[in-house]
């Protein structure tokens, strides 16, 4: 039997798209973040995002 | 050709009991065969023992980490009148039985029922924990008790098999034990990680279905059409598509088969595409998309039956299309893969409807798994 598997620590993200230009800015998830909801102004023309993905990516190292 | 000569062996030298052997040497030899030949199964007995120790001891602590997570989040945010200790180790023990097979006529409907009981009966008791907590945390809730209580159900189960074998000193007894252990200690790993993101309220890979229909619905009026299920009905090149998901971003899968009954008695349909999250086979790349027949529903099976049911009495195909994860990915938090596969999903979809139906044409999109952080 084999259950030596290193564990990868897990991190959460959340990607937000500009509703106007597209743009995409990927952040570290924060309590309350839910998907299609409005989130953050962007940076580029301060027009309101929208949380278009949340995800789990492992943390290199 | 040079050829071994295997006719010329010295048997005193191969032995080695002519009168000059070392008895420490002969004892060396022939002890630890003795011992093998007597005492083998209980050596082995021994070696796996402590592998499947260490292994219970690991599912022990799964099931008290989950246990003290759960009594954690419902004293920390629901505010109980009392402990809610003493209600939730009582919930946790909670035992299912299923209906008598024997006569299998009729069966479903025993199990929806026995099911959906349970399901209404820990439904109202969470509720008493907390009278004001909202439908949102009630959901919550109730996953992280299953969770918990399946965590606990397994942990009994491998225990029970376990010192079975050693109390018998059952060396084949513990073999299959063996065996199976390391697919339950995935399955219970990723039920421990699981936890996670059901108390953060973040989608987890069995989502990707309603996530891919909740965008579609998006900005559209909606209605409930069963428990904890919702409906948006929109246009998509001359046809009317009629969107059904669970109602989100509460952890639920909702009613599908109900909801779907609804609707057909109110509506012509042409067509079932069904979008669902489905176990991948070793070596098949996870996040990849499939299409196929048939209804793709996980579960019991009772919401299955139903649909298909439905279907066959209506003389209407359902088609669906799967994205494919493993286990553990489909309890856990949504990998980056299945998230970025979405779109493709829904372009998929899109194109499914083009070759399968005509303009003018109704058809209904199914969004089926836990919506837990997806909205509609």
């Amino acid at each position: 039997m084999n259950f030596s598997k290193k564990k990868k620590i897990v991190m959460a993200f959340t990607v937000e798209k500009c509703t106007k230009c597209n743009a995409m800015k990927k952040r570290a998830f924060s309590e309350g973040d839910t998907l299609f909801t409005m989130s953050s102004k962007c940076i580029s023309c301060g027009n309101l995002t929208s949380i278009e993905k949340i995800f789990g990516e492992p943390l290199d190292g | 050709m040079n050829l071994v000569n295997f006719t010329n062996f010295d048997f005193d030298q191969l032995f080695a009991m002519n009168d000059e052997t070392n008895p420490i040497m002969m004892l060396i030899w022939i002890l630890p065969i003795v011992l093998f030949i007597f005492y083998g199964q209980r050596i082995q007995l021994l070696v796996t023992s402590n592998e499947l120790n260490k292994a219970i001891k690991k599912l022990d602590g799964f099931r008290s980490e989950s246990r003290s997570e759960l009594i954690n989040y419902v004293k920390n945010n629901l505010n109980p009148k009392n402990d809610p200790t003493k209600k939730i180790d009582q919930f946790l023990d909670y035992f299912t039985i299923m209906p008598v097979d024997m006569d299998p006529n009729g069966i479903v409907d025993k199990v929806r029922h026995t099911v959906r009981s349970r399901e209404d009966y820990s439904r109202e008791h969470v509720k008493l924990l907390s009278p004001e907590i909202n439908n949102y945390e009630l959901a919550k809730v109730q996953t992280l008790l299953e969770i918990s209580s399946s965590l606990q159900m397994i942990y009994k189960i491998i225990n029970h098999m376990f010192l079975t074998a050693k109390k018998q000193n059952n060396y084949p007894l513990i073999l299959p034990l063996q065996m199976i252990l390391p697919f339950i200690m995935e399955q219970a790993e990723a039920m421990r990680d699981a936890i996670s993101p059901f108390k953060l309220g973040q989608p987890i890979g069995d989502g990707i279905g309603p996530m891919v229909v909740g965008k579609m619905m998006l900005n559209n009026s909606k209605e409930s059409i069963a428990f904890q299920t919702s409906l948006a009905k929109i246009d998509f090149e001359d046809r009317t598509l009629f969107l059904l998901k669970a109602e989100g971003p509460s952890s639920t899968v909702g009613r599908p088969a109900d909801a779907l009954e609804n609707l057909i008695s109110r509506n012509k349909l042409d067509a079932i595409i069904m979008i669902d999250a489905a176990l991948k086979l070793e070596g098949e790349d996870s996040a990849s998309v499939a299409r196929g027949f048939g209804a793709a529903i996980g579960g019991i099976g009772t919401e299955r039956f139903q649909i298909e049911d439905i279907a066959t009495s209506h003389q209407i195909p359902i088609f669906s299309i799967v994205i494919k994860q493993s286990v553990k990915e489909a309890i856990t938090l949504m990998t980056k893969d299945i998230a970025d596969t979405a779109d493709n999903a829904r372009s998929q979809l899109y194109e499914m409807i083009r070759e399968n139906t005509k303009p003018g044409q109704s058809l209904v999109i199914i969004g089926v798994g836990n919506t837990v952080g997806v909205p509609q």
